[in-house]
């Protein structure tokens, strides 16, 4: 009895979008911060089809470039270092100071400085999301470098691998589950931080589209956007799942469900 | 060059952490010869065979390959690790694990399938090439590992416990397995157990040492010949009289007393 198995996820969603409609539509109307899900759906619907810089298409495009530009970025840089950190005390040593100074500073308060150095466009906007993933991808990496079977260090010994071999044959490959942790956070931050600069600065994008909106007293279209970005990091979240299943299937199974 | 033996240990003493773990010990081993060490836990015999690969230096005294200090690991000494869970790489299937060996000795790789196949066929374990690690049984995992020291083609084998961890009936297969190997490839091996009737069931010479040596109850408690006729076998060598006269000998130096 009750109802079939596929819809029950969508029960809470259901209700909760009725009840917006009712609260906007008839406890608040005209409202400028609240719009009914149905106008929403249509102010969207007339997004799609807008052309010009704030196009559905191009603003997402222009956000998930940034994004990924930084995170490729900022994973390049920090997934190297790590290694470098992980695999020599003397380094790791070197770098403490310095990167427990530099790593609290909030990626956004970086906004200005990069403002100055970049202009408004791409390069500032990946320059910020490169160093908001960085951290979190050099400091994962480093202990996962760490968390290496040591066993398996002592077979490399054993077989006289070289150090290069030793850290693409080795190390990197077990260190894959934990660097997909490290991933799918960067991923994550990378999309936050992009939609942020777009926010407090950046002229393009899904995050400036919204604020257009909302400065034009236009709920619907921002609440629109609001939804978008959701959809969005759904979608990309749900890629990288994806993607590490694929990857544990072609590495044996291996566990991908371990802590860092 | 012959005059020196494969493997000399001169006065070797180790330290770790401040304590002694192995008291001045010197012994040698010859070229095709397998060695047993045996003692109960915490007397050092891990200890010893990882000085022996070159994994830690002795803290003194001298251990020696064909008469030049132990540096380092070498690719002419393979060393089986007890767990073997840990030492096979379980992203690499049974081929990509032996391959590594090939690939860390820089052998060409259109020459890797055919090495892989040879090995593989040695060890029985052909039909299971495509497979990984974690869908073999535990016997057949210290198998790959076998195999993949065998690529190497080493001049001496190092084993710590490699059938610890394994039931009763396929540690006596691959005992068989092990000495069959040995007798046809004249591989030497140093072999560390706790379980004396396999160092005596597979070796030339079985090493006793005793845990917290002082100075005069060293670590090497005993050394004895094992002249029982090869090939042997799980019941016949097991009943020989010189089996269970080696077997009342060396008993007391694993803890029985």
């Amino acid at each position: 009895m009750g109802l079939p198995h596929l819809l029950r996820p969508w029960v809470f969603p259901a209700v909760l979008l009725g009840l917006l409609e009712v609260a906007a539509r008839w406890m608040v109307p005209g409202s400028d911060a609240l719009a009914p899900p149905s106008q929403t759906v249509l102010a969207f619907g007339r997004a799609l089809t807008a052309q010009g810089d704030d196009s559905v298409l191009q603003a997402t495009a222009f956000t998930l470039t940034s994004a990924a530009l930084g995170l490729l970025l900022g994973a390049a840089l920090g997934l190297g270092l790590g290694i470098v950190l992980g695999l020599s005390r003397r380094a790791a040593a070197m770098g403490f100071l310095s990167i427990e100074v530099l790593r609290p500073v909030p990626s956004v308060a970086l906004i200005p400085l990069a403002m100055l150095v970049f202009g408004f466009g791409y390069r500032m906007e990946v320059s910020v999301v490169a160093f908001a993933t960085f951290w979190p991808l050099l400091i994962l990496t480093q202990a996962a470098v760490r968390q290496v079977e040591p066993q398996l260090l002592e077979v490399a010994r054993a077989l006289g691998l070289s150090p290069w071999a030793r850290t693409t044959q080795i190390v990197l490959p077990a260190m894959v589950p934990r660097l997909f942790i490290a991933l799918r956070l960067g991923v994550s931050i990378a999309l936050v931080v992009a939609v942020t600069v777009e926010i407090a600065a950046n002229p393009s994008g899904m995050g400036y589209a919204m604020m257009i909106a909302q400065q034009s007293l236009a709920p619907d279209l921002m609440l629109a956007w609001l939804f978008w970005i959701g959809v969005v990091g759904y979608v990309i979240n749900l890629a990288t799942l994806r993607l590490q299943r694929a990857v544990a299937q072609r590495m044996g199974e291996i566990n991908m469900e371990q802590t860092p | 060059m012959s005059a020196s033996p494969l493997l000399r240990f001169d006065q070797v003493s180790i330290h770790l952490g401040g304590r002694e773990i192995l008291s001045p010990t010197s012994f040698e081993v010859a070229r095709g010869e397998f060695v047993c060490i045996i003692g109960p836990s915490g007397c050092g015999k891990t200890t010893l065979l990882r000085a022996a690969a070159g994994f830690l230096q002795p803290s003194g005294g001298a251990a020696l390959r064909h008469g030049k200090p132990i540096t380092g690991p070498s690719r002419e000494v393979a060393f089986v690790f007890q767990d073997y869970g840990r030492a096979l790489l379980p992203w690499r299937t049974v081929a990509g694990n032996i391959s590594l060996a090939l690939e860390a000795a820089g052998v060409p790789a259109q020459e890797r399938p055919d090495r892989i196949a040879k090995v593989l066929d040695t060890v029985g374990l052909s039909a299971h090439a495509a497979k990984f690690p974690v869908q073999l049984s535990g016997g057949m995992q210290q198998r790959v590992q076998i195999a993949r020291c065998l690529a190497q083609e080493p001049e001496l084998m190092m084993m710590d416990e490699p059938f610890g961890a394994l039931d009763a009936m396929t540690r006596e297969s691959l005992q068989d397995e092990v000495s069959r190997l040995v007798q046809s490839t004249g591989l030497t091996v140093l072999f560390v157990t706790h379980d004396l009737e396999e160092a005596i069931y597979l070796s030339d010479r079985v090493i006793a040492l005793r845990a917290n040596p002082t100075p005069d109850k060293p670590s090497l408690a005993a050394m004895v010949e094992v002249k029982i006729p090869r090939p042997r076998d799980q019941l016949l060598t097991k009943e020989h009289p010189e089996f269970l006269r080696l077997r009342r000998e060396l008993y007391g130096f694993l803890g029985h007393h």
